[in-house]
């Protein structure tokens, strides 16, 4: 590879100032990028992937960069294509409920123009004046109120993509219900940028709530509050979030269930009246929190399992497993971390199955715990590890099913591993 | 291999209840609920695991056979139609629900399945399976995945896709797998994503673990007759704007009122332009009210007409005059073309100008029914299929809503799927690369197009092409030159 002339045709595509070579910022796991490149269009990204295919440069798609800890660290040198750039609102009529924006907008910058219109993607994502759209699809990164709303994989309806060569294509449309042609955006979702690189994407809005309470129950133990959990499941309530915390700070407790309710009045206040008497049935206190403390409240848990800025010795993962499975798997990730001697902070989305882990300890006792929970959670995925430990442990669980399907897939729209190579299942 | 030792192998594996071979029988199966196009199968099957469909895809493949998927047929795109012939596989005696997992909020059933009899089993539970076509009382879940088909209630609840949680598949070589186990990530690619909507193109299912949706605690229905479309659909975005997504919101206009009114003697102002049904659920607190502020948005918006359905007896009158309304087409006209577009939900008032344009440029007369809250028309075109120049009129005012509804800057369906009916008009929609990046996806899956072949992509376009155009880059010298 000529370099000179590679980074030459760049400069002249997406303009020098936006190409640099070796730069620093974008480490990965200690590893330097060969160039950086932030093109200002899609046509220029376009043309920059193409530039990079033809001299066979891994290329690392990077939107914020909050979460490029995830999975494993690229296998061979590469290049950055940043999206920073691609940070414009395509299209929103208000009363259509739908949006269409640039891959490098900030979910905080997408919140902001929504609310200027009474509406929301509630995606909740950590770190929202960092973290990208086209990041967060690319990871499939959930929320809380995943549980009210869905999770990107419901309120995404369109996506325009580049592939490694180059080439532009686009799947869905602007419209919140169609089964016109093969539903890409699924494909494209948490495939962590290894099929294509997302260049914008289409979602279906929200109106936001006429009211919103939370309900935060504390415990000193943490069986109370899964019965909770239990008691508001088999209920008729519609909380659009019930939380877990564990080793959080905000809470003032060792153990924490929230409950986020949104909607009429009424309904809301029916939330807090119902909750803080399954509460009580269990033995717990409930608080109600509401305007800025239930604001509060829901920006630090949703960011308790952000990835930016991580310990040297810091692990995090994300645990997925059966709903009704999750006290016991949180049990086991508990009693592995008094067996080890790490501290554990968990959050966990009661009842859908998800938890997100922090432990810290020296990069042996990181590695005993990880591999305890493998034990009962083979669906763990590494979000972000000491530099040391990432080579030596299963980035993706125990539990990969149809390998060989997902490469025949990766085979036929990146046949060459351009794109994040090394870093995903394929 | 001949016809005969096909069948005798295919009896075989199935048994001979396993095996419809008789030439009236296969006539049955020449078509779904599309009939533009027919075409008889050689030979239908109807296994009762996924083991037996897994033997019938490897003898298809050594025979050189297509294989078509199918449920109860009530698809209105021609997607269970055999085109070239080949292997029908019948999910009718795949129809058992097999695990209730309420812990788990999950529910494990067989592809043959119908959705209404799926809800009705959940119903003691506390549960329902929330997507609701109107076809429900009939369709299968099979088909549903297939088509990730809609429903009244997905304006609220979502489309099929967000409530499949994992399938079993057989694969085109034959193999069987498992997606995953309903748990929220499975590793790597979301396969029970793309396989859903993918029209039996890929994959054969043969279990699903779907989601279960907790039954709302109260409901309540308004139905709210307008003099025209414009004032109902100017209400639809009011009451969306006040911080509420209801459950449904469907729109009828004056063809469909009349229908409707006839058969269900709902007695409705026959003057009335345009009928909106509006349910909201949830828990029991602050619905009154919001019924209350729903019913004062009507009168604003011109209502001639406000009836709130409070007792369950009333909903259900209205949502059976709603969910029937094709069925009451009949006292219209010998037959109808139901069109299932989408249109973002601002440009329907538009839309359906121009749907009564096309209605009186082609002289048919036109019924709608669509759902109002996303945006979905459908059209419903009445015509005589004895009459030649109907049949040819009635098909291309079909292609005239579909130009209208892209112009718009909607697509060309909603939830009945492309099949075979508008496969020519995803060119309509989709650029050749957009093309390309599907047929990768199917590729990848289905290499020798053994699985439903002809459908989806445009005539004329096969996979393979599609797929290895994808492979050539953008040239960078040709961009440079450029």
């Amino acid at each position: 590879m000529n370099n000179a002339l590679l980074r030459a045709d760049l400069e002249s595509l997406v303009g020098e100032q936006y190409v640099r070579e070796h730069p620093t910022g974008y480490y990965i796991y200690g590893q330097q990028p060969l160039l950086s490149v932030a093109p200002g269009s899609l046509e220029e990204l376009a043309q920059a992937v193409a530039r990079l295919a033809a001299e066979h440069v891994a290329i690392v798609p990077w939107g914020g960069g909050t979460q490029q800890t995830w999975g494993r660290p690229p296998s061979r040198p590469f290049a950055v294509v940043l999206t920073g750039r691609l940070n414009r609102i395509l299209d929103y009529t208000p009363d259509d409920l739908t949006i269409s924006v640039e891959a490098g907008m900030t979910l905080g910058a997408l919140s902001a123009a929504l609310a200027a219109n009474g509406q929301m993607l509630p995606l909740d994502a950590p770190l929202p004046d960092r973290a990208t759209i086209g990041g967060l699809l690319a990871t499939a990164m959930d929320g809380p109120r995943r549980l009210g709303y869905g999770s990107a994989r419901d309120l995404l309806i369109g996506i325009r993509v580049v592939e490694a060569t180059g080439r532009i294509s686009k799947a869905g449309g602007m419209v919140v219900k169609n089964v016109s042609g093969f539903d890409m955006m699924k494909l494209y979702l948490g495939s962590f940028g290894t099929l294509a690189i997302i260049a914008s994407a289409n979602f279906k809005l929200i109106p936001q709530p006429r009211s919103a309470a939370s309900i935060l129950c504390r415990a000193a133990t943490p069986e109370p509050l899964w019965k909770l959990v239990n008691a508001i499941a088999s209920s008729q309530l519609t909380p659009v979030a019930v939380e877990y915390l564990e080793g959080i700070d905000l809470a003032d407790t060792p153990f924490a269930l929230a409950v986020r309710s949104e909607g009429l009045a009424a309904a809301v206040e029916r939330h807090v009246r119902d909750v803080t008497t399954f509460a009580a049935q269990v033995g717990v206190q409930a608080e109600p929190l509401r305007d800025e403390a239930h604001i509060r409240l829901w920006e630090a848990i949703n960011d308790i399992p952000q990835t930016a800025s991580v310990a040297a010795d810091e692990l995090v993962v994300r645990v997925t497993c059966l709903p009704a499975a999750l006290s016991s798997v949180l049990a086991a990730a508990r009693t592995a971390a008094q067996h080890a001697t790490v501290s554990l902070q968990a959050v966990a989305r009661a009842t859908n199955g998800v938890a997100y882990l922090r432990v810290r300890g020296s990069v042996s006792q990181l590695h005993e715990w990880h591999t305890a929970v493998l034990q009962v959670a083979p669906q763990t995925v590494l979000l972000a590890a000491p530099t040391s430990l990432v080579s030596e442990v299963p980035a993706f669980g125990t539990q990969i099913a149809n390998l060989e399907v997902m490469q025949r897939i990766k085979q036929e729209f990146d046949p060459e591993n351009l794109l994040n190579p090394g870093r995903f299942v394929v | 291999m001949n016809r005969a030792e096909l069948i005798a192998e295919l009896e075989r594996i199935l048994g001979p209840r396993g095996v419809v071979t008789n030439p009236d029988a296969l006539l049955t199966y020449d078509a779904d609920g599309c009939v533009m196009d027919t075409c008889e199968p050689h030979v239908v099957t109807l296994p009762t695991s996924a083991e037996q469909v897994a033997a019938i895809v490897r003898l298809a493949a050594r025979a050189g056979m297509p294989i078509v998927p199918r449920g109860a047929g009530t698809g209105l795109a021609g997607g269970a139609t055999p085109m070239q012939g080949g292997i029908v596989i019948s999910t009718a005696r795949m129809d058992k629900i097999l695990q209730v997992d309420t812990a788990n909020g999950r529910v494990l059933c067989q592809p043959g399945v119908i959705n209404w009899e799926l809800s009705q089993y959940l119903k003691p539970f506390g549960y329902q399976f929330a997507p609701d076509p109107s076809s429900q009382k009939a369709c299968t879940i099979g088909g549903n995945i297939a088509n990730n088909s809609g429903g009244p209630h997905c304006l609220k609840y979502g489309i099929t896709a967000s409530h499949v949680l994992a399938v079993q598949v057989v694969l085109p070589d034959g193999s069987i797998i498992w997606t995953g186990d309903g748990s929220a990530y499975a590793a790597g690619y979301d396969l029970t994503g793309v396989i859903t909507g993918s029209e039996g193109t890929i994959g054969f299912v043969t279990a699903a673990w779907l989601r279960l949706t907790r039954l709302p605690e109260a409901v309540r229905v308004v139905l709210a007759l307008f003099p025209d479309i414009a004032g109902a659909s100017t209400t639809v975005s009011q009451v969306i704007a006040t911080g509420l997504l209801p459950a449904a919101l469907e729109i009828m206009d004056r063809l469909a009122i009349k229908a409707v009114n006839d058969m269900y003697k709902l007695g409705l102002p026959e003057a009335a332009g345009a009928a909106l049904l509006i349910e909201v659920d949830g828990v029991e607190d602050g619905l009154d009210e919001l019924l209350n502020d729903i019913t004062a948005i009507c009168w604003r918006n011109g209502a001639i007409d406000v009836r709130p359905a409070r007792t369950l007896a009333e909903q259900n009158q209205v949502w059976a005059a709603r969910k029937n309304a094709f069925g009451a087409m009949g006292r219209l006209a010998p037959t109808y073309y139901l069109v299932d577009t989408v249109v973002p939900r601002t440009k329907l008032p538009q839309t359906m100008d121009e749907v009564g344009r096309i209605s009186r440029e082609f002289r048919l007369p036109i019924a709608n029914v669509f759902h109002a809250g996303d945006g979905n028309l459908h059209p419903i075109i009445l015509f005589d299929r004895r009459d030649r120049s109907q049949n040819q009129r009635a098909l291309e005012a079909a292609t005239s809503v579909m130009k209208v509804s892209i112009d718009f800057g909607g697509v060309i369906s909603g939830e009945h799927g492309i099949g075979v009916e508008k496969q020519d008009y995803m060119t309509l929609l989709f650029s050749t690369d957009d093309l390309a990046a599907m047929a990768g996806l199917h590729q990848s899956f289905d290499p020798h197009d053994l699985f439903n072949p002809g459908k989806v992509f445009p005539k004329g376009r096969g996979c393979g092409e599609l797929a290895a155009l994808r492979r050539s880059g953008v040239a960078w010298s040709a961009l440079k030159s450029s």
